[in-house]
């Protein structure tokens, strides 16, 4: 899973679906990262994960959270981890599932 | 379970985004296998580890420290160094479900 998309994962939390939708758009369009997951969380938070190259994590997700801010109730949480480890994999593939 | 070491360790938080940060920390920081991730409902994700006690007082501490600047942050986080017994189907049912 990380090799094919890229090791880095970026990740956004945003209080209901529609800021969510507006932050994974910008994500995609910003910079080469592959959508993996989007998790209904429950209590209205939604969550998009991507992955890519550190650096198109990076600009992707600043550009997510810039997008987002202004979209209904707005982000809850923006964060990068450059190299998750590979205990953490079957909880991004649960994720998936 | 007793493969895992027999340790237990939770961290909850308020969204996902620092549920993986956490998980993420806890891993790298000691010897420690994650045995389940939970959406209790309400936006609430809980992480469970298991190891060696030392390793999993390590690992819950620094998941704590981790998570707390990401997001809406950390709710609890705790060590149960023996459980009873009888407390265990309960851990593993949440594993399954």
């Amino acid at each position: 899973m990380s090799t094919e998309y890229g090791i880095a994962l970026g990740m956004i939390e945003t209080r209901g679906l529609v800021p969510a939708i507006e932050a994974a758009d910008a994500m995609t369009k910003a910079a080469e990262v592959r959508l993996v997951s989007r998790e209904f969380v429950g209590g209205g938070y939604v969550t998009i994960l991507v992955r890519g190259e550190t650096g198109a994590v990076n600009a992707a997700v600043r550009a997510g959270a810039d997008a987002c801010e202004r979209v209904g109730d707005g982000l809850v949480a923006a964060h990068i981890i450059a190299r998750p480890h590979k205990e953490v994999e079957p909880v991004l593939t649960n994720a998936k599932a």
